[in-house]
């Protein structure tokens, strides 16, 4: 096999492997579990890979089939499944709160606003994130990722291109919901309380785990912070992005 | 359209990964070059895992890693004394459906002969 055909069969690899912890997480499977189910799957594909095994010889056709099989045999938990929408929900209040307190602090404003596009935003980016994630699951068939990718944004295009054909108009800066400073902090407070209870358990739960006895907490508190410090900068550049496009668009109607 | 052997290996494929695991312990893919040693070719050997899932949670075998020096550990399996004891009721009951299978069997081939 070429270095390429490696690289792009350890990424396939890399990405099914993905796919399938992620969709057990959802499922609910415990995360004790979870980390040994992930090593076994990669040392699998990976001793059968090199035994000139497609992917396929592991996993069958659907990659999705063997996943939810599994998932059924380790009792999974609805509840720990909706942890993990907990999180993502810990983000967007990070996220929200975090840029609410700043453009207070820089506008010197007394009230936030929360508008359609920030919801849309928000709601978007964790939807294309979950569906990066599981569209490893296409691994076996779309060999590589940009070949992934380049469908999940055609499958977009198409969606928008269609809700415009049958006509609906958005007003992307309606306002759905303002506040003033002490609802602001009470939010950011929030935030920092559900991250640190989490980040907590995580720590907790990665020391008592064998396969993965390291958990560097001092490093996924500041790619957390910085995360969502690049997200509040591109929700604040898209928003005045989307503004000037707006005022553009008016004008040269 | 799954073929006929592919059913029956299905049916049974728990009962072969307990036989197997009573030779000694293994990890998946070991196991499935065993069963490959032996004529049983599996459609996708991933679907081990579920089946050595719920053969561990029913207490037949337990899963232990070990470490290793090359990269992260290995997870084994081992029968237990339930999974030993299972095996037994299991084998019985193979052979007495295999006897009865072949007996039926037999007495087609002799019908078709006359």
């Amino acid at each position: 096999m070429t270095h390429t055909g490696e690289q792009q069969t350890q990424q396939q690899i890399a990405d099914l492997v993905r796919a399938c912890a992620g969709y057990w997480e959802l499922r609910g499977v415990a995360r004790e579990h979870l980390t040994e189910m992930q090593l076994e799957l990669e040392q699998h594909l990976q001793q059968a890979v090199s035994d000139g095994k497609p992917l396929e010889a592991v996993l069958g056709p659907h990659p999705t089939a063997f996943a939810e099989a599994w998932a059924r045999e380790m009792r999974p938990c609805v509840l720990r499944g909706g942890a993990r929408v907990l999180q993502g929900l810990v983000y967007a209040l990070s996220v929200v709160s975090s840029s609410a307190l700043l453009s207070q602090l820089l506008a010197h404003a007394p009230a936030f606003t929360f508008t359609l596009f920030t919801a849309y935003v928000l709601a978007g980016s964790g939807l294309l994130a979950l569906l990066l994630q599981l569209g490893g699951f296409l691994a076996p068939r779309i060999s590589t990722r940009a070949g992934r990718e380049a469908l999940l944004l055609a499958a977009i295009v198409l969606a928008v291109l269609l809700l415009r054909l049958a006509g609906v108009t958005v007003n992307w800066s309606t306002a759905l919901l303002s506040w003033g400073w002490p609802v602001t902090i009470v939010l950011f407070a929030l935030a920092a309380v559900l991250f640190s209870l989490d980040s907590w358990r995580t720590f907790h739960r990665a020391r008592a785990s064998l396969a993965f006895p390291g958990f560097p907490a001092l490093r996924a508190v500041t790619a957390f912070v910085a995360s969502v410090g690049v997200f509040d900068l591109l929700l604040f550049a898209g928003g005045v992005a989307v503004a000037d496009f707006c005022r553009l668009a008016l004008r040269l109607i | 359209m799954e073929t006929r052997s592919t059913q029956l290996l299905k049916g049974t494929l728990d009962m072969c990964l307990l036989a197997t695991l009573a030779q000694r312990p293994c990890y998946g893919y070991e196991l499935v070059q065993q069963l490959a040693q032996r004529g049983l070719d599996l459609v996708s050997e991933g679907s081990i895992y579920p089946l050595l899932s719920r053969l561990q949670q029913h207490g037949y075998i337990e899963g232990y890693l070990v470490a290793s020096r090359d990269g992260p550990p290995r997870k084994y399996y081992r029968l237990l004394p339930a999974g030993a004891k299972q095996l037994e009721r299991w084998q019985a009951e193979w052979d007495a459906f295999a006897q009865a299978v072949a007996r039926i069997l037999k007495g087609a081939r002799v019908d078709a002969h006359r």
